[in-house]
């Protein structure tokens, strides 16, 4: 006898919002052995639990490690959610992003909150890592047909580096197609404004909100 | 009471200024790796920010290359950072090796402090903490995991890395080091929140600290990062107190001053060096 699909749904949003990867790993596998719809396993389950635990970050009940948790929860059920999606679901086209630690920082666990938040927000996120050599943004971003591109960084030895970006974007003449979000410490509305970028945001909701505002997305 | 955060404004990116560069003429990254460069550099900094003391490494690499981390030297411009972890499984952590002060960066860093020295200088020498370490070692999520999955891995991990750090301190006395500075901003309340950050103050930092205190002798002292600072007032751990100075002098050279007097300060960067303390008053802090 199968749990109502209503129950397992609230298993997988409560699993992530409680950070409990093995019982988010049990719920997904039941619920597609019950033969529920895997969409809204992730949508009504796995996104709700993360959107919740985004709410309480944003009230700072929770904190950038149980965000991590969180989402590590989160991706566990995707794993095994995902493969069920019907093939229009899986291909559906979303707007996409590349996301990085601009070269030089190693600081990444800022730009993995952002890239986390953005994914639960529907956006595809390809996430090229930390210390990423300024050509790579460059180069994948041409290479995936990106949207918009993301640069994080701590330091200010390296935020010259979102400068190098924006303007090799604009020597490869794509910067009237790819917005530029910035963020990170030293990271300001000036700077942003100074090297022409597209958006700065303080921290990764604000990093959803304003990616769906120049991104015109719902 | 309750941890505050310091908001740290990360001007601290390694790598080296292109005046000192053309002055010196070193070459980069071998700068970073032997210890006659290092001393070289370190005085050529010393004097072109009008500083009271020399300080080394050039970045917050040095104990987790040590202990196993593959790093990237960089160059003038960007200096060393990490490159690849050492392992992605947590309990990897338990077996990694000890100090060796007698190899490597490592030894290079304590040559370059011992000759420095000798020739009359202050000298500090940058200590990382745990998260600063193990970010180096290994994707901090897993760390973040093990102290919710595993918190006794993660408890035997800190114990090891503070038996090394003391160790470390311990060794960079005796080879002329006189001034520390202990900062940790991998693990600021930002990331960990308060409940870890509580935690890694309890587990860790204090007792660090309580031992350090007994290693640092009358003529040396340790600056900690305000984060820190912070964490130890907010859970009860430490108390400031307010020290005269014979005149009004700039932050660096108040905490040469201090060396004899206090055992640690921290009410600001160790970057600040040229804040002027114009009411003659430096903070020094006593662990409770």
């Amino acid at each position: 006898m199968f749990e109502s699909k209503e129950a397992l749904l609230k298993r997988l949003s409560d699993g992530v919002v409680d950070m409990e990867e093995e019982d988010v790993i049990e719920a997904s596998k039941e619920y597609i052995e019950a033969g529920y719809e895997a969409f809204d396993g992730i949508m009504q389950g796995l996104v709700d639990g993360m959107n919740k635990a985004s709410v309480l970050y944003d009230e700072e009940e929770y904190f950038v490690t149980d965000v991590l948790l969180c989402s590590d929860a989160m991706y566990e059920g995707l794993n095994i959610l995902r493969p069920h999606l019907p093939a229009e679901e899986a291909d559906k086209a979303k707007v996409k992003g590349v996301i990085g630690v601009v070269e030089g920082d190693t600081h990444d666990i800022g730009k993995n909150l952002v890239k986390i938040m953005l994914e639960t927000a529907g956006f595809e996120m390809i996430d090229l890592g930390r210390d990423v050599p300024l050509d790579s943004f460059v180069s994948k971003a041409k290479e995936v047909g990106a949207d918009f591109v993301c640069l994080s960084t701590l330091m200010t030895t390296t935020m010259g580096g979102m400068k190098t970006v924006v303007d090799r974007l604009k020597e490869e003449g794509l910067r009237d197609k790819i917005k530029v979000l910035i963020g990170g410490g030293p990271i300001s509305q000036k700077y942003c404004d100074t090297i022409g970028a597209d958006g700065y945001s303080s921290n990764a909701v604000e990093a959803v909100k304003l990616a769906k505002k120049l991104l015109v997305t719902a | 009471m309750s941890i505050t955060d310091f908001n740290c404004t990360y001007n601290n990116g390694a790598g080296v200024n292109e005046e000192i560069v053309q002055k010196t003429k070193l070459k980069f990254p071998d700068a970073y790796k032997n210890w006659e460069d290092m001393a070289a550099l370190a005085k050529e900094i010393k004097n072109h920010e009008d500083a009271s003391f020399c300080t080394l490494p050039f970045c917050h690499t040095l104990e987790g290359e040590a202990l196993g981390a593959v790093i990237n030297y960089g160059d003038e411009r960007i200096g060393p950072r990490g490159k690849d972890y050492l392992t992605s499984s947590i309990e990897d952590l338990l077996s990694i090796s000890e100090l060796d002060f007698s190899k490597g960066r490592l030894a290079e860093v304590l040559k370059a402090c011992s000759y420095l020295r000798q020739e009359g200088e202050n000298v500090a020498l940058y200590i990382s903490g745990p998260f600063t370490i193990l970010n180096l070692l290994i994707d901090l999520r897993y760390v973040f995991k093990a102290f919710k999955k595993s918190p006794e891995v993660m408890e035997k991990t800190l114990e090891k890395l503070r038996v090394e750090l003391l160790r470390f301190i311990r060794e960079a006395q005796n080879m002329g080091v006189n001034i520390f500075s202990y900062g940790d901003s991998s693990g600021g309340l930002n990331i960990l929140g308060p409940k870890l950050s509580e935690q890694i103050v309890e587990m860790f930092t204090y007792p660090l600290l309580k031992e350090a205190q007994q290693i640092i002798t009358e003529d040396s002292i340790m600056l900690l990062c305000p984060k820190t600072s912070f964490a130890l007032i907010g859970t009860n751990k430490a108390k400031w107190k307010n020290v005269e100075l014979a005149e009004s002098m700039k932050y660096d050279k108040a905490c040469v001053s201090m060396i004899g007097k206090a055992k640690f300060l921290g009410e600001m960067c160790i970057k600040n060096k040229n804040y002027i303390l114009k009411d003659r008053i430096i903070k020094s802090i006593e662990l409770i």
